[in-house]
């Protein structure tokens, strides 16, 4: 018992922070129309730290330094004509249009992240309304799983947990989220999006390649 | 080391030193991230165990509502609400009186109109100069406010005639649609500027009545299996789809031995699939082809006297109309008698480009094979005399006497009907003031100086110009109307158009002129009946397959709650919904019209209905077979040849009593060809439906816009097959790639329709959209399109 607490405190750190790099990601393609999210980031997150070993760090902290209300609107246009439209969507925004045939919406790797969001009793609130596999429902459900991790459970828990996360990653993210990435930084001039693309991008490797090293300690605990 | 230890490790030295993690770990985050108001992802506890059960796939059988001939049925494969296959048709053929409906290629397409991520998902304002496509996205409650205010606005403002429902095809052949929302609505308050005739075949459908009376003059296709002879002329099945099953039966006359001609300036996939021989002929120049084949039937004496005696006016002196001079006949016309010019093939082959041989050699077998089917498309008449070929067509038909007969064909316009169903939404207009369809431009530009001239009927003078446009599921706004780039400019100027409504799928070249814009619902998220073009005995049902997507909504609820803004719902709906619309129209249909029209849950099961008939429908077979008793609609009740109605409108030079062929402007006796010396046509491109599906990057890969290019005319300018070419004349210039092919005649260009017109920043449009070639200028009589008369010139890129 007090070995698995201790598993648990052990990583919490971890999870905390991966947890937290997934709100960043999150915030960064959320549509900044209505909101002063943009602004937010901009005071919260010092993007200037990332800049030494990361280039999408660099840019987005050049993109925040810089943000004024001005080109804040542009930022709102760029989203609109990047992932909502109207008309021709530069980079959409879902798993289906990476991975099905013919770059359509509603594909089966939709249905199976729905099952997934199923199982873990949850529903996406548009559920045959909208597809069920935009990036931001993706990232909320990592979200939400990592989340899991951070309450107290036995070792088995956290162990099934990591799996279901790099189940995710390995069915899902990990498998279409680089390739959107290359779409929106071959697709726009925006230092926002291609510095948000890039970081996203490398994160969802850099955080499978975690998740897998920690199952593999976890499992010989 | 134990295990555990070596986690330890892990997480705090190898782990600690990725900086990304020491980095996130200490920053603070945005609320909004996972804040509870975000959150998309909701609890679904209680219906987790449901949702594990899975839902099987059902199959919903539907149909597509687009400006297609044919209707299909299209069944959607349904999983736990989302379409996840689409098939169609799977009765076996044989049996001609229940064809199998079977999708084409850009049925094989309907999965991506549905789930394309370009699809319109919300309703948004204009924000941008207008068709500059900067829109922003607005609820329904905005949208439906918008446009209430301004439709009473600007009606109370400039008057009814001020609102006009464009043209629009991209939603047909169904109960309800966008186009009869809007006239509905306007109907309801105060009404608007009505619309007449269509684009498909607007010259003809006003010819083809001067001749015969309606333009129902052909049979049913079964009666094709009795013809010994088929020409097609400038009619393309394979590609243009007039109604699913035609190609069956052409299918099926061809293996009785029918032998097929077809008469177009391009081998055609109709030409390949059917043809035995295959005539090339010059655009706007199919009437002196046809006058000369007329010649030489009457000097050779193949006429059928006894015919043109007891049913028509005007084929010699002795049959002329009263007032009219004997030497106006036909015959007189044919053998130059007036003019000094005897239609002979060897005049007509300096028009035409087909030989004088060629013209005898048709002539004698149209006129000795009996019965013969001269089938017209309507290609040949979206030309400057386009009412010519549709009546000289007809003449034909009669001078061989194939009129009314099993096996024959009238020509002219060629609709046929028998098998109907009950329209239960219907609009009755205030207003009587009517415009040829095509000329809305003008109607924008100067209505209030719109004369009979023009085509006004129901007032002698419009009190405005049109001032609001509703442009439902239509591409004419600009794509698909005649001259883009002076479209455009009228578009432009916010102070002549106010108010312009789209509502569509995509953001198509119109939609991007709107100031509102509404995201429509594809066919698989309504529910409809769908029936073909006017030939064909079947309907096929609509099934609503899934709820639609998105904020995407029906036409008819959005004008419905409109409506109720100005008073008029109740009106508007009479308390129906578009699923009460169905089963009206399949009660009504069973009780008034057939009794053995199915129930609508029968209808439902089934998908389609087939109407049976024991014998093929004859064009004019009443009227042939006793003309006392069933005169021809017409003011003689016999066949005009001659029109007096015509004759008296006194324009004979562009208006003639009978079908002659008028030299056309830009065609190729018009001097202009010294500067721009290639006759630019368009046709029905096999992966679009007109203008519909451009967007659709599969049906791209199956068959490319492209123009074609004879050989000769490559090599004269250093063209090579694939080489991007530009095209131009004086209204406009466009990008394009060439197929170099001998498939085209020399000294034509094609260009298939219906593509999205693209401009670049100076106005070049780099799509092949046909239509910055084309021109407003409208034909004499029926004041409609002439889309394929066009003189351009051709250069590398
Ligand atoms: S486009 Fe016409 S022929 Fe093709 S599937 Fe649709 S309705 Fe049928």
């Amino acid at each position: 018992m007090t070995l698995t607490k201790s598993i648990h405190t052990q990583l919490q750190p971890f999870m905390q922070s991966r947890q937290n790099f997934y709100k960043i990601l999150y915030s960064l393609f959320l549509d900044p129309t209505n909101e002063e999210i943009l602004f937010e980031i901009g005071t919260l997150v010092n993007f200037g730290e990332l800049e030494e070993f990361h280039e999408g760090g660099g840019i987005l902290a050049c993109f925040f330094a810089q943000l004024t209300t001005e080109n804040y609107r542009l930022e709102i246009e760029e989203y609109h004509r990047l992932f909502v439209g109207p008309g021709y969507l530069a980079a959409p925004p879902w798993e289906s249009f990476y991975r099905s045939k013919d770059h359509l919406l509603f594909d089966d790797c939709m249905l199976q992240i729905r099952d997934q969001y199923h199982q873990f009793g949850l529903k996406f609130i548009k559920e045959n309304n909208e597809p069920d596999d935009h990036l931001l429902l993706e990232l909320e459900f990592m979200i939400h799983l990592s989340d899991l991790c951070l309450q107290p459970s036995e070792t088995d828990e956290i162990l099934e947990l990591i799996s279901s996360q790099i189940h995710l990653h390995q069915e899902h993210l990990s498998i279409w989220i680089p390739n959107f990435c290359d779409r929106v930084i071959d697709h726009t001039k925006s230092q926002l999006y291609i510095g948000a693309a890039m970081l996203l991008k490398d994160f969802i490797n850099y955080d499978l390649a975690s998740l897998l090293e920690i199952r593999e300690a976890l499992a010989n605990v | 080391m134990s295990e555990n230890n070596h986690l330890k490790n892990l997480l705090n030295n190898k782990m600690q030193r990725r900086t990304f993690l020491k980095w996130s770990g200490a920053i603070g985050i945005p609320v909004i991230a996972g804040g509870i108001g975000t959150k998309m992802l909701v609890d679904h506890k209680e219906e987790t165990k449901k949702a594990v059960a899975k839902d099987n796939e059902k199959i919903i059988s539907t149909c597509s509502i687009n400006n297609c001939g044919g209707r299909c049925v299209i069944k959607a494969h349904v999983k736990d609400g989302v379409v996840v296959r689409v098939s169609t048709d799977t009765q076996p053929g044989g049996d001609l009186s229940t064809p199998p409906l079977r999708a084409c290629v850009r049925g094989r397409n309907y999965r991506s109109l549905l789930y394309h991520p370009d699809r319109l998902k919300f309703p948004m304002k204009r924000i941008g100069k207008r068709g500059e496509g900067k829109f922003e996205r607005i609820s329904w409650d905005e949208a439906i406010e918008t446009i209430a205010s301004k439709v009473k606005r600007i009606g109370d403002k400039y008057g009814p005639e001020s609102r006009y429902v464009n043209y629009a095809s991209g939603q047909s052949w169904g109960l309800h649609g966008g186009k009869s929302a809007a006239r509905k609505l306007l109907a309801l308050t105060g009404g608007y500027l009505n619309a007449r005739n269509d684009y498909s075949s607007g010259a003809g459908n006003v010819a083809t009545p001067y001749t015969y009376g309606t333009n129902n003059s052909g049979s049913s296709f079964d009666s094709l299996l009795h013809s010994k002879l088929i020409i097609l002329w400038g009619q393309n099945p394979s590609e243009m789809i007039f109604s699913t099953p035609y190609r069956e039966y052409l299918m099926q006359a061809k293996k009785n031995g029918t032998k097929i001609i077809v008469i177009d300036p391009r081998y055609t996939d109709t030409a390949i699939a059917f043809a035995d021989e295959w005539i090339p002929i010059l655009p706007t120049t199919d009437t002196a082809l046809m006058d000369a084949m007329g010649y030489v039937i009457v000097t050779e004496k193949l006429h059928d006297q006894a015919f043109l005696d007891k049913y028509c006016i005007g084929f010699d002196g002795d049959h002329m109309p009263d007032g009219v001079a004997k030497e106006e006949s036909l015959q007189n016309y044919l053998l130059g008698e007036k003019d000094g010019v005897p239609k002979t093939p060897e005049w007509a082959e300096q028009i035409c480009g087909v030989s004088a041989a060629k013209i005898r050699e048709i002539a004698r077998e149209y006129a000795n094979t009996k019965p013969a089917a001269l089938i017209q498309g309507w290609a040949a008449q979206r030309q400057a005399y386009g009412e010519q070929f549709m009546r000289g067509g007809a003449q034909l038909a009669c001078l061989t006497g194939n009129v009314g007969k099993l096996g024959g064909w009238a020509a002219g316009t060629g609709y046929w009907s028998r098998s109907d169903i009950v329209y239960p939404f219907s609009v009755e207009n205030p207003v009587k003031a009517s415009i040829p369809c095509f000329l809305w431009t003008t109607a924008v530009e100067k209505g209030t100086e719109m004369t009979a001239t023009d085509g006004l009927v129901g007032t002698d003078k419009l009190t405005t110009n049109i001032k609001a446009i509703f442009n439902m599921a239509g591409n004419m706004l600009i794509n698909q109307h005649a001259d883009i780039n002076k479209t455009r400019k009228l578009l432009e100027d916010e102070s002549k158009v106010e108010f312009i409504v789209v509502s569509d799928l995509f953001m198509t070249p119109s939609a991007k002129y709107a100031d509102i814009l509404l995201p429509g619902t594809t066919f698989f998220e309504r529910y409809d009946i769908g029936v073909p073009w006017c030939f064909g005995d079947y309907v096929v049902f609509g099934d609503k397959t899934i709820d639609p997507l998105y904020e995407c909504r029906d036409e008819y609820d959005v004008f419905a709650e409109i409506a109720g803004k100005l008073g008029v719902k109740e009106k508007f709906t009479e308390g129906r919904s578009t699923l009460d619309l169905v089963k009206e129209s399949v009660e009504r249909t069973k009780k008034e019209l057939d009794p053995n029209f199915p129930t609508f849950e029968e209808f439902r099961k089934q998908g389609v209905h087939h109407f049976k008939y024991d014998e093929p429908l004859v064009g004019f077979k009443d009227q042939i077979d006793d003309l006392e008793k069933n005169p021809f609609e017409t003011p003689s009740g016999k066949i005009e040849l001659f029109s007096k109605a015509l004759w008296d409108m006194n324009q004979h030079e562009e208006i003639p009593a009978i079908a002659k062929y008028i030299s056309s402007w830009e065609g190729p006796e018009d001097p202009l060809i010294n500067e721009f010396p290639l006759q630019l046509i368009s046709w029905h491109y096999k992966r679009r439906c007109h203008s519909t599906y451009d967007n659709q990057e599969w049906l791209e890969e199956a068959a490319k816009q492209e123009m074609w290019l004879n050989p000769n005319d490559a090599d004269k300018r250093g063209i090579k097959n694939g080489d991007r070419v530009q095209v131009f004349n004086e209204r406009g210039s466009l990008l394009i790639d060439v197929k170099v092919t001998p498939r085209i005649t020399p000294g034509v260009a094609g260009i298939p329709q219906g593509a999205w017109y693209t401009p670049d920043k100076n106005g070049l449009d780099q799509r092949g959209s046909v239509n910055v070639l084309t021109s407003q200028r409208p034909t004499a009589l029926a004041k409609a399109n002439p889309q394929l008369t066009n003189l351009v010139e051709v250069k590398k890129a």
